[in-house]
């Protein structure tokens, strides 16, 4: 299978209000498709691993761009893009996590072109699924990588039930770790799900990562004041610097109070279908110093309930030793 | 609509994926039909009158049946909900809960099959050509069991073992704490298994709606109650049941 160099006849919709988006996007049900910065859907459709018939293209709704001071955090729209999150000063000033994770997206081609909402919905990077093989989060009734002969290097040690895809998303650790809330308009109205809940695991949804239904939009994402100028680390490592998805990453938030750890939140990408919060690594840093000691007890329990496949064992070593650094600092 | 459904994958090759699940409503309403179908019928007949749960309690269920029986029931339902629940859209982690319920389910038939053949009277289960004759004469009655709960039991175990017999395969399938999954079967044979299982899931449901709505009948609540508490009484036996073909002990 090859790509193909010409887009499939799609018909192209082009509201410019959130309400107009979520009408058509309800009239067309499984057959529409929300396009932002196009950077995960045009692989979809050149590659005709999966099809549309309407395009409902959401970057002419001005209301869906854009940073906006909330009482203490920021609300991004979900079409802002990944470069002007990364250069906006008061990201960067009051959540420099989400600016540091958000600089490790892809390349600078790609930033300027995908947006955040784009970056938190888009499919896993799986090589089986987006080759469109029959696999369970296809509608299918098996997982190609987790077999014998299964290239899985890329996939997840946490989570898996049946499938065992991994959440491509830089961003979605980040907020998972800052408590961020996502604002999702459909045909009911408006509801507002926590980053951590936002996303699924193939136990409850196999074939979406999040808890969008059909017909809803991410309009924005709200960033709460509480972990605004904390004690950040954020870390992705991939098999190239620019351009690759994360083989593992983490992003910590932290607040210190005489050199003890008071609370902190850690949550990885490049684990499991959804990013991997570390519970018991947070109760463990909590009350103790900011150090190689701590860090080092830490990234021993990271892994814990860590399975792993074939060809993916790296990633508990990698797991323990990001955890160590971000707790070490 | 479809009884099975596909999907063209990216080389345009056919893969059989399941049942189709359009399948499923028609079920429920078919279900639905015979039982409005049935209460109308027996609203416009002449309701009889009910034999006294008063006298000689007789013991129509050992207690190990009994609790092989709600056992079995309640494995069932919860396999049922868990598995189709997330077809219309009732999203939750259901698979675990799922295939537990079906290893209840296995060994408590297992258990079943065993204690049916070596302790029990398994020919007491089966349809005689006797039997035949009690929906058309009436002064025909039955041993313990009638013509319809045995073509019950037979139907049910059927569809059960269709059901356990495919969900095994699928359990070798998917990771559980006790093995990582194997891959052994073709995708191919694995959608002929998803159909098995789905069709029996289909028939399961069908089943259990009928054999939960005579359950609840007026008429033969006294089985109910015998499956919970064990007994029938001397005049419910006499009313029900031909006591030359099955008599039971007298519970003191």
């Amino acid at each position: 299978m090859s790509a193909h160099d010409v887009m499939p006849d799609i018909e192209l919709y082009q509201p410019i209000t959130v309400e107009d988006a979520v009408a058509l996007a309800e009239r067309h049900g499984e057959n529409g498709w929300l396009l932002a910065g196009g950077q995960d859907t045009y692989g979809w459709l050149k590659d005709r691993a999966k099809h549309t018939s309407a395009m409902i293209d959401l970057n002419a709704i001005d209301a869906l761009k854009g940073i906006r001071e909330l009482a203490g955090g920021i609300e991004i729209g979900a079409l802002t893009s990944l470069t002007e999150i990364q250069n906006n000063s008061s990201v960067v000033a009051k959540f420099g996590l989400l600016a540091e994770a958000v600089a490790h997206v892809a390349s600078p081609q790609i930033r300027n072109m995908g947006t955040l909402g784009g970056n938190l919905v888009q499919d896993t990077r799986c090589w089986y699924y987006r080759r469109g093989l029959s696999c369970y989060r296809a509608g299918g009734n098996t997982c190609y990588a987790n077999t014998p002969e299964g290239m899985n290097r890329e996939h997840a040690i946490f989570g898996a039930s049946r499938c065992v895809a991994v959440t491509p998303s830089d961003t979605a650790p980040a907020l998972v770790a800052l408590e961020a809330q996502m604002v999702i308009v459909g045909p009911d109205g408006e509801r507002i799900v926590a980053a951590e809940d936002f996303f699924v695991g193939p136990n409850v949804d196999i074939r979406s990562m999040t808890t969008l239904e059909t017909g809803e939009v991410l309009t924005a994402v709200r960033i709460p004041g509480k972990w605004a100028t904390s004690e950040y680390y954020f870390e992705k490592v991939a098999d190239r610097n620019v351009w690759d998805f994360a083989l593992v990453s983490v992003a910590a938030v932290m607040k210190l109070n005489g050199g003890n750890i008071t609370d902190a939140r850690f949550a990885c990408g490049g684990v499991a279908c959804v990013p991997q919060r570390l519970p018991a690594v947070e109760r463990a840093v909590i009350g103790k110093p900011r150090n190689d000691e701590t860090g080092l007890a830490a990234g021993a329990i990271a892994s814990n309930g860590a399975v792993t496949l074939n060809y993916n064992h790296f990633k508990v070593p990698l797991i323990e030793n990001l955890v160590r650094r971000a707790v070490r600092g | 609509m479809e009884i099975v459904q596909h999907k063209n994958d990216i080389w345009g090759q056919e893969v059989l994926l399941g049942v189709s699940w359009d399948l499923l409503w028609l079920v429920v309403v078919a279900s639905f039909a015979v039982i409005i179908v049935h209460l109308l019928v027996m609203a416009l007949r002449k309701r009889a009158e009910q034999p006294a749960t008063e006298g000689t309690r007789l013991n129509r269920h050992a207690k190990s049946d009994r609790i092989f029986h709600w056992v079995m029931a309640i494995s069932t339902l919860v396999l049922l909900f868990t598995g189709i629940l997330p077809i219309i859209g009732v999203k939750f982690g259901w698979l675990t809960i799922h295939w537990i319920s079906g290893i209840v389910l296995t060994a408590s038939v297992l258990f079943h099959i065993v204690r049916a053949l070596f302790w029990q009277d398994p020919l007491s289960m089966w349809v005689a050509p006797k039997d035949l004759r009690e929906p058309f004469d009436s002064s025909q009655k039955p041993g313990k069991y009638s013509l319809a709960q045995k073509g019950m039991h037979l139907a049910m175990t059927l569809v059960v073992l269709v059901v356990i017999g495919s969900g095994l395969v699928m359990l070798s399938l998917i990771d559980t704490p006790f093995w990582t999954r194997g891959a052994w079967l073709g995708e191919g044979a694995l959608g002929w298994v998803f159909v098995l299982h789905g069709l029996s899931t289909l028939a399961l449901i069908a089943l259990s709606a009928l054999h939960i709505y005579f359950g609840v009948r007026p008429e033969k609540l006294f089985y109910t109650r015998s499956m919970i508490k064990g007994w029938i009484s001397e005049p419910e036996l006499e009313a029900h049941h031909d006591p030359a073909r099955w008599m039971p002990d007298k519970i003191v």
